[in-house]
């Protein structure tokens, strides 16, 4: 059994609490012992690097020295993207030594990498892998079509995320295909969804989940799979705002990714968090 | 009358290290930006207007608070620009000189965003809104149906959770003190001149 240290950030606490009990409870099943970060705190996500650099480089210096030092672990879980791309950065930029002495200062004691970050493909598709998967899978799909949707920050800016093929990737497609799933080839599979701009800018917001749930249906998508919790936040509730404007709108599920683990491999329903959503997905998991 | 600031391409790569006058306007920022169509300007035209200093173009400008800082701009610029820093460099020039613009409610979004964090250790999402909602009257009835229904599933928690709080202060004090030191010594070296950014070292064209 492997030991993992585990971000699970604001929203998983909050709007997605379907990822975090989802998240964890698959983990278990898998064999991966994850271990909270005590006392954990906001990685700053996309308010602080637009106004104190050094502060959001601190933050997730902070956990991760936290995981390197007192915890005594080499890798640390963060299912939610937007966090993810923050500790990926850090990492990136204690490789400065002026960041990393400004970085030790702030935090109060030094971090200057190491500490590996996982994202919520990464877990199953690394930290678990695709063989070890499979042989757990009980109750696989029939082949559902499945978009895999990237979103921005999984793989963005991969100077950052490290990301092979950060204008189309394919590893949630191969997790998603050890369950029985079908992914299907589709053109939204990194565009940006607005989330960020969910709270303010809500015509700009409708229009880009509309095309991107309208692409993926084009492409025989049953439903959509995502490994971000402003993503699937966004793209389910926004449909309720479209179908205001277009009585004929077909609601599209949105799942996460592990949600959709979960189920394969026999987690309870209530683990997965299916009566969390806004658009149904119990019909589709069950 | 258009104010042309020569020193904003230095004071913008001196915040965000990156460098405006590598751009040669191919626009591929702009081809891939997701809300290019709903600004005043697009990417490329952000860049140009760094380029020469037109400043009221580039800091005034409504697209530097729609960019959703997806990074498309900066993962397929072919000059390897920063340009989402760059806009996350203008938000911050806007703020430190008072000139954000009042329609543009991303802006009080993300200042609520980062005083909440600050202030609770983590986001605590029920009093940004409120906030927000206060401060931002236009915006008074959006999404309040939606915020119900969340609420209802147990989407949004009524109080603050809470993590290390003593040190989330402890560490935006001395974030402060240092980004305030440093900020100021960027903006006391700005002389009024037209120096040229190629020989001024991190950043600089080669």
């Amino acid at each position: 059994m492997s030991r993992v240290a585990y971000y699970p950030g604001c929203s998983l606490h909050g709007t997605a609490k379907e990822l975090d009990s989802s998240f964890v409870s698959t983990a278990a099943r898998l064999g991966v012992d994850l271990v909270e970060i005590p006392g954990w705190e906001c990685c700053g996500n996309s308010a602080a690097h637009a106004a104190n650099r050094l502060l959001a480089a601190a933050l997730p210096a902070n956990e991760m020295a936290k995981v390197k030092d007192d915890m005594g672990l080499e890798r640390v879980a963060v299912p939610c993207a937007a966090c993810f791309v923050r500790f990926m950065a850090t990492n990136h930029e204690v490789q400065d030594s002026e960041t990393a002495r400004d970085v030790a200062q702030v935090v109060g004691r030094p971090y200057t990498g190491g500490v590996g970050v996982l994202n919520l493909v990464d877990f199953y598709h690394d930290e678990v892998g695709l063989a070890a998967l499979e042989a757990k899978v009980t109750r696989p799909f029939a082949g559902l079509k499945v978009a895999a949707y990237y979103g921005c920050l999984l793989t963005r800016p991969p100077k950052i995320t490290l990301a092979e093929d950060p204008e189309y990737p394919t590893r949630m497609d191969e997790v998603l295909e050890v369950l029985g799933c079908k992914p299907v080839a589709w053109t939204f599979k990194t565009d940006c969804c607005g989330a960020s701009l969910a709270l303010c800018e809500q015509a700009v917001v409708i229009e880009l989940v509309r095309k991107i749930i309208a692409n993926a249906r084009a492409c025989g998508a049953q439903a959509i799979a995502c490994a971000c919790p402003l993503c699937q936040v966004n793209l389910d509730t926004r449909q309720g705002d479209i179908k205001r404007v277009d009585p004929s709108w077909a609601d599209m599920p949105i799942v996460y990714l592990s949600q959709f683990v979960g189920r394969a491999i026999g987690v309870s329903d209530h683990d997965l968090g299916l009566k969390k959503h806004m658009v149904p997905v119990e019909a589709l998991l069950a | 009358m258009t104010t042309i600031d020569a020193t904003l391409a230095r004071r913008v790569n001196r915040g965000s290290g990156e460098n405006a006058y590598k751009c040669y306007q191919c626009k591929k920022c702009s081809t891939g930006c997701p809300v290019a169509g709903f600004g005043d300007l697009h990417p490329a035209q952000i860049m140009r207007a760094v380029q020469i200093g037109a400043v009221e173009a580039a800091v005034d400008s409504r697209f530097i608070w729609l960019c959703t800082g997806c990074e498309t701009c900066t993962t397929r610029c072919p000059q390897s620009i920063d340009i989402a820093a760059i806009m996350d460099e203008l938000r911050m020039i806007a703020r430190e000189e008072g000139r954000v613009r009042s329609d543009v409610p991303f802006a009080n979004i993300l200042k609520l965003n980062y005083d909440s964090f600050r202030r609770w250790g983590r986001l605590y999402e029920v009093e940004l809104l409120a906030i927000d909602k206060v401060t931002r009257p236009s915006g008074f009835t959006d999404d309040v149906a939606m915020g119900i229904r969340m609420f209802l599933k147990g989407k949004i928690n009524p109080l603050p959770t809470i993590g290390d709080r003593s040190q989330m202060k402890r560490m935006v004090q001395v974030a402060d003190r240092i980004n305030r030191d440093k900020r100021a010594i960027v903006r006391a070296m700005d002389l009024p001149a037209d120096a040229d950014m190629a020989s001024s070292g991190r950043g600089g064209a080669s």
